[in-house]
């Protein structure tokens, strides 16, 4: 049976169980001693008793009688509950666990009370039959501090303190526990900023609510104890979740971002270095080559020049002739024996390099090349001019 | 027959003995009249007895009751509407009183207390802003009106245990206002994380652009300084073989040249018969 039920008016927790509500009235006794005695007054009157039923008879039977309600005082209270005894409506006691006596009804009454059994109220949702949390706005959606909403629901585990206060001192004490849950919920919520609440703040907020419903029940000394307060959620309010969740996913982008750079950073910073370390070792190897060449080449040189110094003239001449026959050997040359400058002297080159030959001599040219004299004579004479020692002008 | 008489005597005293006997509980308070006139009322719960049919004995509910008041309006001090819940612990305090006033009928002390508590309220909201009663305030706000509904309470024999505010809500139009703001604010939050994100990604990439360059520039610049030093080196050694001789190095290294130069067959060389190389040619003197 729960106490909130949709509608919820204020039903009793113990009426519509077996009737634990204090002594019943003097009727009532009445009539369960009647009960009690149901052989005597059975039927009205002089039922069972016919005419031999004397005196004695009936004081046997009402000796009888006051045993069996003597006997129904004896009552059993279970491991963790307490029986509050009370004679004729007025506290006398609270009995422990085990088989104890009162005067029977309708003197003394006893309730048992459960002081282990968790009980619990939920503020902000019910999770009662259906499957998912059905959300309750009206108690669950708060202001904060900073002016914003959460959407909070709690639930608050309790059980009894003490078995007598709870018995008599707060009309419906399962409904007071969650009025002041709700009173107390909003307060500490707004002593907070949402981003405190909905994060870090969590566990601190529920202990400071814990606390605070615990002292409000005891100034009604309700005789109730919270055993434990649990934040079943905390969340920015449903109309405005999915900006909540696009937040977080930009907190991941900003990530997402910074990891695609480092991996940028630590793809290009690395192939950086292995350029460069290319190009310093190719440097190395040019610097190594160029020495190694010149010394093989100034070796060689040095070397010659030893034996030119013997023998200049038959040397130099050998040389001469030698390279020059490396040279036409390996070339398509063109001996042409004219003299004097002015008549125009046409050869067919084009023609001539692609036959590779140096002797035709037809008249078709599709791109014919002129040489003058002078231009012919310069090749000759840079070749004279090398004979002589001058310097050479490379083209 | 004595027997018969007995049980009808005892029948009949027990009758008057339920008659002439009231019993209290812990949860009750208990008012006896004498004939519609109130004579007593500070009972303590127990057994208590009466006159019958001269007495008779109304109960009223002892423990701590609630008036769990309906959502109501407020204007605050900034002229904005709230909707606000409070409930009020009490109990009967003075059952007479009690009785007489309100006729003992607590829903008749709800209504009446509703109408205290939201009157009391009224004054105390309309001083305070959202901010203040939302956070700040509650506490003072719950003692305040506790002190102002108590003395009031009174005349109705009514004992003010606790006055608790439950709810303060914004109306459904400023609700939405607020969610508005609420949603631009992440947006706000969301497009500075991805910024953030950007900026930082941005730094990350440009420094490793810039190591790269510099990697790459000090490399080149060691690499040419070597490949100075490879030249410096090459040509002493070449200036110091070829000093010795610098004609035949002329010559020589001229020869070199012409053989490196006229390699191919495709080159194409055009003389005339005059140099040194054909100084035999036409004539072998």
């Amino acid at each position: 049976m729960s106490w909130n039920e949709p509608g919820g008016d204020n039903k009793d927790p113990w009426s519509g169980r077996n009737d634990k509500n204090g002594p019943p009235d003097l009727d009532e006794a009445i009539r369960s001693l009647q009960e009690k005695l149901g052989g005597i007054f059975g039927g009205g009157t002089g039922g069972g008793s016919g005419g031999g039923s004397s005196l004695k008879s009936f004081g046997f039977l009402l000796v009888g009688a006051l045993v069996l309600w003597g006997l129904s005082g004896f009552y059993i209270v279970d491991e963790g509950t307490r029986g509050v005894v009370t004679r004729f409506g007025a506290y006398t006691d609270t009995t422990q666990a085990g088989l104890n006596w009162h005067i029977p009804v309708p003197i003394e009454q006893v309730q048992i009370i459960n002081v282990e059994q968790q009980r619990f109220i939920e503020v902000g949702y019910r999770s009662g039959g259906r499957q998912g949390m059905g959300s309750v706005p009206r108690e669950a959606l708060m202001l904060t501090k900073d002016e914003n909403i959460v959407d909070v629901r709690l639930a608050v585990q309790y059980q009894v303190k003490d078995a007598k206060d709870y018995a008599f001192n707060v009309l419906n004490p399962a409904a007071t526990l969650k009025q002041v849950t709700e009173s107390v919920e909003r307060g500490v919520v707004g002593n907070n900023n949402m981003d405190f609440v909905l994060t870090e703040g969590r566990s601190e907020v529920v202990s400071q609510i814990k606390q605070e419903i615990q002292t409000v029940m005891d100034s009604y000394k309700a005789g109730v104890l919270i055993t434990s307060v649990n934040l079943q959620d905390a969340q920015p309010p449903e109309q405005v979740q999915g900006a909540f969740e696009d937040a977080i996913k930009a907190r991941e982008d900003k990530q997402r971002l910074i990891n695609e750079a480092e991996a940028y950073s630590n793809d290009v910073v690395p192939k950086a270095r292995g350029a460069a370390s290319r190009l310093t070792q190719e440097a190395e190897a040019y610097k190594e080559r160029l020495i190694a060449q010149a010394s093989g080449e100034a070796s060689r040189f040095s070397q010659l020049l030893k034996e030119y110094k013997r023998a200049p003239k038959v040397t130099r001449e050998r040389l001469y002739l030698e390279s020059m026959e490396e040279v036409l050997t390996n070339t398509a040359t063109v001996m042409v024996d004219v003299k004097g400058g002015n008549n125009l002297f046409y050869l067919p080159l084009d023609k001539m390099t692609k036959q590779q030959t140096g002797t035709s001599e037809a008249a078709e040219a599709q791109a014919p090349v002129t040489l003058t004299p002078q231009q012919t004579r310069i090749v000759n004479n840079n070749l004279r001019t090398s004979s002589r020692g001058r310097d050479v002008r490379g083209r | 027959m004595g027997i018969n008489k007995i049980l009808v005597t005892a029948g009949l005293l027990i009758i008057l003995l339920s008659m002439s006997l009231f019993t209290v509980k812990e949860t009750e308070r208990a008012i006896k009249f004498r004939l519609g006139e109130i004579v007593e009322t500070d009972f303590k719960p127990g057994l208590h007895t009466k006159i019958p049919f001269i007495n008779n004995v109304k109960k009223f509910d002892a423990r701590i009751l609630t008036m769990d008041s309906k959502p109501e309006r407020f204007l605050t001090a900034e002229k904005k509407n709230v909707i606000v819940d409070t409930f009020v612990k009490w109990r009967i305090g003075d059952v007479k009183t009690f009785y007489t006033s309100v006729a003992g009928d607590i829903n008749q002390a709800n209504i009446r207390l509703d109408q205290i508590v939201k009157d009391a309220s009224r004054s105390e909201f309309g001083k305070r802003e959202i901010k203040q009663l939302v956070s700040t305030d509650r506490q003072i706000i719950s003692e305040t009106l506790i002190a102002n509904v108590s003395p009031v309470a009174k005349n109705y024999g009514i004992d003010i245990i606790d006055v608790q505010v439950k709810r303060i809500d914004l109306p459904q139009d400023v609700s939405s206002s607020v969610f508005r703001r609420m949603e631009a604010e992440r947006e706000r939050v969301a497009r500075e994380f991805r910024s953030q994100g950007a900026e930082a990604a941005e730094r990350i990439r440009a420094d490793a652009d810039k190591q790269r360059e510099i990697i790459l520039g000090n490399a080149y610049r060691d690499a040419e300084i070597m490949r100075g030093e490879g030249d410096a080196k090459a040509a002493e050694i070449y200036a110091k073989a070829y000093g010795e001789d610098a004609e035949f190095f002329a010559f020589y290294r001229s020869m070199n040249a012409y053989k490196q130069t006229f390699k191919k067959s495709s080159d194409m060389l055009v003389l005339e018969p005059d140099s040194d190389f054909f100084k035999y040619f036409k004539n072998q003197k």
